[in-house]
């Protein structure tokens, strides 16, 4: 009976094999090959060229993290400490603009952020203007704020952060209680406990949220492509034009592709190599 | 020990939560505007809400997002049940292997499986093309189709494809908790084994199978990277609508319809939220989890994240599930149809519906950003359009490509009407493949209003002087070409060290900062509202953004003293197109008068109609009672002695072509 349930996993297999395996044995494929078909290894040297993509991609996806995490723990962190009713309001508030597409929630920013945006407006209006070209004898007439690192920062943080918040909201939901008044009936004062005994025990959380914030953030092309106004190309803008953009070179971008699929790979094995080490720690 | 301080800690909550919401906010409001722009107030109106339903475009990507979504959620859920029961069957280290590869779609990048799916489907295209014509050749007695393009199956495939682990990673802790004795009790006891699946284990898994449902149902009906890449032109979920118009102007009608399907996700949440508070406070503690192994992986979806998009998935699913049946019942099917690629805002789209209503013929009008791109899209297989319209270079290319199919200009009449200067251009010499569409040039757009002098010169795009307000062409000929214009050298050079004498001027630009970015069709919205000073872009252009300036803004355009490119956009047929009949009637009704004096007054480029071009002032005073400004109609149709200063960019060498786009690419890394 056994091995005729296992006959179930057989068409799976073959799926996989198809739709899972395949397509990424045609990534490596073109990645190795030139347009005529021959073998090469010119896409992987060519890459040096772009070097500073890949330096800013991870540079804004490592500050994007950073950033979420330092709100989002705290956020977490204060929400889990707040009553069952509250708890489950600030969950669904969270959640809910997941529901409105992040290209749109985007796009807002940029009328917003924009020279003549919204903000820039409102500074205007309240006088910010006068005063510092007052104080300073400049002739300041707006804040550029569109088409910078900053903006494409932002427009990280502020679509992924509920990616950052869910996962150790979660965890420290899930902590028992019991281990948090332990430490505080044998000595240990609010900092302590939470260092030795929240923080720790958060950690896994802290790691999947981690993961789940760079790996989108550093293969971006569309919230760099509408906040970074094409002046802040990342690694996905790089994909996106061999492919479907101006600059028609799919072994390039497959070479790339397979770069970036590296990568993510090696982060995830250390980080999940991080994270089951502490929890053994937690456990023992 | 400190008290724990509330106050404090909810005061960053608050921000933190005013931080979320701010833009949405800010969608909603604009959604009730009553103009049409994103960030100027014009008062309060429900016009976008009752246009909505009359916007095709948004109606029939709500409609393929939501199909595509419902199946995929189907065939997922059901191959990803079975496919999770099989696995369990196996042995552990066999269904650890394979669970690995099954977690691969979940954990790349969506970009990298989406580009992988597409040269998967792209090979699978070309080795059944010629395996399509093997057969073919072999017999007579039936025919296989030999093209085939992205479209609705590769999308519905993808989704399925990245589906399946979402719905096994659910079903899977419910089989590992499951008693394994139950089943062999229930065979020993005479059930078949069929009896046994469906009394014993589908029950005992069934929670697992509805989350695992919901979650795909969300990721399908979320995603945009992995359609984009998989889907080909022809179908366009509602984010790739909205990418699509991102480039350009968010209609408010786009405003509308997420406010719509926000607010009832509210309202259903809300619903499901008070009425899961009122069971809670009846008692019934929760029961202890059991931690299985995959509970790093689970973590994902059983957190409150995934509740919640559970609770919101299901709420939707139902309302998709009615939409999709009302669609369907108003949908037509097997009309004759015909596929347009066009540009963005390029054509007045009555013209369409008054062909579809005169032929019966359904058209699929797609657009793209620009030639390159076009390209990109042909040459990947992701396009399965008819009728094109390039521009004078990209159609020498596609014709030395062996790209495009020979017209029957017996089908085409109207070609007639078109003036000779238009026909038999160096793209195309015998006009064998090509009728005209539109001409124009290429010039600078300056806002009067921020800088202080006339501008006559290129030279206003490099001057530090603007630093931060110039807008840079996003594409390598046209930024490339009028480097070259401003150096004085011709824009089809072939010279290496001219081509990189014209980049090092962009690129020394773009280092000291005076490029606020690079657009296409982002530029209308930037320029007419006065968010960047100077930018280059067409003619026809010009004169729509004139048209939306807002309130401070005074756009003007000049064609510089080094002079410009003047280009002709024909339309053209793609070799093998399945619907060559249909797009020469299409071609033919274009090239009509009526349809080009409407075309001119609605996109402002000028017509290659001779009659057409002759009647527009009159036909303007007639429709608006004013005469139209000399002035503008010569922007529009740019005199003799202004094309004179212009060049018509013709097709480069392979090596000058392959300059480009590394050129190109460089700059953006810099």
């Amino acid at each position: 009976m056994k091995n005729k349930r296992a006959l179930f996993a057989v068409p799976y297999v073959g799926w996989m094999a198809l739709f899972v395996v395949a397509p990424i044995v045609m990534v490596v494929i073109y990645a190795f090959t030139t347009a005529d078909g021959g073998v090469t290894m010119e896409n992987f040297a060519s890459m040096g060229t772009y070097a500073s993509v890949f330096t800013r991609s991870f540079w804004l996806a490592i500050l994007a993290t950073l950033i979420c995490l330092l709100i989002g723990y705290p956020a977490a962190y204060f929400i889990s400490r707040e009553g069952p009713r509250f708890q489950r309001v600030a969950m669904m508030l969270i959640m809910l603009p997941m529901w409105m597409n992040f290209l749109l929630r985007t796009y807002s920013w940029m009328s917003v952020l924009e020279n003549n945006g919204l903000l820039n407006r409102f500074f205007s209006a309240i006088g910010l203007f006068t005063l510092i070209n007052n104080i300073f004898g400049t002739e300041l007439e707006y804040f550029t704020m569109i088409n910078t690192q900053g903006a494409v920062v932002l427009g990280m943080v502020y679509n992924y952060l509920p990616f950052m918040i869910l996962p150790i909201y979660s965890v420290i939901e899930k902590m028992d209680g019991s281990l948090v008044e332990a430490a505080r009936d044998l000595g240990a004062g609010s900092a302590r406990v939470f260092r030795k005994v929240i923080l720790p025990l958060s950690l896994p959380g802290v790691l999947s949220g981690v993961t789940m914030v760079f790996v989108p953030s550093v293969s971006t092309f569309a919230i760099s492509r509408l906040l970074g106004g094409g002046t802040q190309m990342m690694l996905g803008d790089l994909i996106e034009q061999q492919f479907l953009g101006g600059a028609y070179n799919p072994q390039l971008g497959a070479a790339i592709s397979l770069v970036m699929m590296v990568i993510v790979v090696v982060c995830m094995v250390v980080m999940n190599h991080f994270g089951e080490g502490e929890e053994q720690a937690v456990m023992l | 020990m400190k008290k724990f301080d509330r106050g404090g800690s909810r005061f960053l909550i608050g921000l933190m939560f005013l931080f979320l919401y701010l833009p949405i906010l800010l969608l909603i409001i604009f959604s009730f505007n009553a103009g049409d722009s994103s960030a100027v107030w014009r008062g309060f109106s429900l016009h976008w809400y009752s246009e909505l339903f009359h916007n095709r475009l948004i109606m029939e990507s709500l409609y393929s997002t939501l199909l595509v979504s419902l199946l995929a959620t189907a065939i997922s859920t059901a191959a990803g049940t079975f496919a999770a029961i099989g696995l369990y069957s196996l042995s552990r280290r066999k269904r650890d292997a394979l669970l690995v590869v099954n977690n691969i779609p979940m954990m790349n990048a969506d970009i990298v499986t989406g580009v992988s799916l597409c040269l998967f489907f792209v090979a699978f295209f070309q080795g059944w093309g010629s395996f399509a014509r093997w057969v073919n050749g072999m017999q007579g007695a039936f025919q296989l189709p030999t093209r085939l393009t992205l479209g609705f199956g590769t999308l519905l495939l993808a989704h399925i494809a990245f589906n399946i682990p979402y719905v096994i990673l659910n079903v899977a802790p419910r089989l590992r908790q499951m008693d394994k004795n139950l089943v062999d009790a229930a065979q020993d006891l005479g059930c078949t084994w069929m009896q046994a699946f469906w009394r014993v284990i589908l029950p005992e898994i069934k929670p697992g199978i509805v989350s695992g449902a919901l979650i795909a149902f969300t990721m399908s009906v979320d995603d945009f990277v992995i359609s984009y890449f998989t889907a080909g032109s022809s179908t366009s979920t509602l984010a790739m609508a909205i990418y699509g118009m991102t480039k350009r102007r968010i209609t408010p009608e786009i405003n509308a319809v997420s406010t719509l399907l926000f607010l009832t996700v509210l309202l259903l949440l809300v619903i499901v939220n008070v009425r899961e508070a009122r069971q809670e406070r009846r008692g019934a503690s929760m029961e202890p989890r059991k931690l299985t192994w995959m509970e790093k992986l689970a973590v994902r979806t059983s957190t409150p994240r995934w509740r919640w998009v559970k609770r919101g998935a299901g709420a939707a699913l139902a309302c998709g599930f009615v939409a999709v049946v009302i669609f369907l019942t108003g949908a037509t099917s097997s009309r004759p149809v015909v596929n347009v690629c066009s540009w963005g805002e390029y054509i007045d789209t009555d013209l369409i519906t008054q062909f579809e209503e005169e032929t019966g013929i359904r058209v699929n009008y797609q657009t793209v950003e620009s030639n390159e791109t076009l390209y990109s899209l042909l040459k990947s297989g992701g396009a399965d359009y008819d009728v094109v319209v390039p521009s004078d270079y990209m159609i020498a290319k596609l014709l030395e490509e062996d790209m495009l199919e020979e017209l029957d200009y017996g089908n085409i009449p109207n070609f007639s009407l078109i003036d000779d200067r238009f026909k038999h251009l160096s793209y195309d010499p015998e006009n064998r493949y090509t009728v005209p569409y539109t001409w124009g040039t290429v010039g600078l757009i300056y806002n009067a209003n921020m800088v202080e002098e006339e501008i006559t010169s290129w030279s206003a795009l490099y001057d530090d002087k603007y630093a931060g307000n110039v807008l840079l062409i996003n594409n390598s000929r046209d930024a490339l070409g009028i480097a070259l214009c401003y150096l004085g050298y011709s824009v089809n050079t072939t010279d290496e060290a001219e081509i990189r004498e014209a980049y090092q001027v962009i690129a020394d630009a773009n280092r000291r900062g005076v490029f606020q970015g690079k657009v296409m069709d982002e530029v209308f919205q930037k320029m007419e509202g006065g968010n960047a000073a100077i930018a280059t872009y067409y003619a026809g252009d010009y004169l729509s953004m004139v048209d939306n300036q807002a309130d401070g803004v005074d756009l003007a355009f000049v064609i510089p003293e080094e002079g410009s490119n003047w280009f002709v956009d024909a339309m053209c047929v793609l070799k093998d197109a399945p619907h060559k009949t249909e797009a020469e009637m299409w071609i033919n009704f274009i090239a009509s008068t009526e349809a080009n004096l409407a075309n001119m007054d609605y996109i402002w480029y000028a017509s290659p109609n001779r009659e057409a071009l002759e009647q527009y002032p009159a036909y303007y005073e007639e429709l608006y009672g004013e005469e139209l400004d000399q002035e503008t109609y010569e922007i529009m149709a740019a005199p003799p002695e202004v094309l004179e200063r212009c060049e018509v960019y013709e097709n480069l060498p392979g090596e000058t072509q392959k300059l480009y786009s590394q050129l190109w690419v460089e700059l953006g890394t810099d």
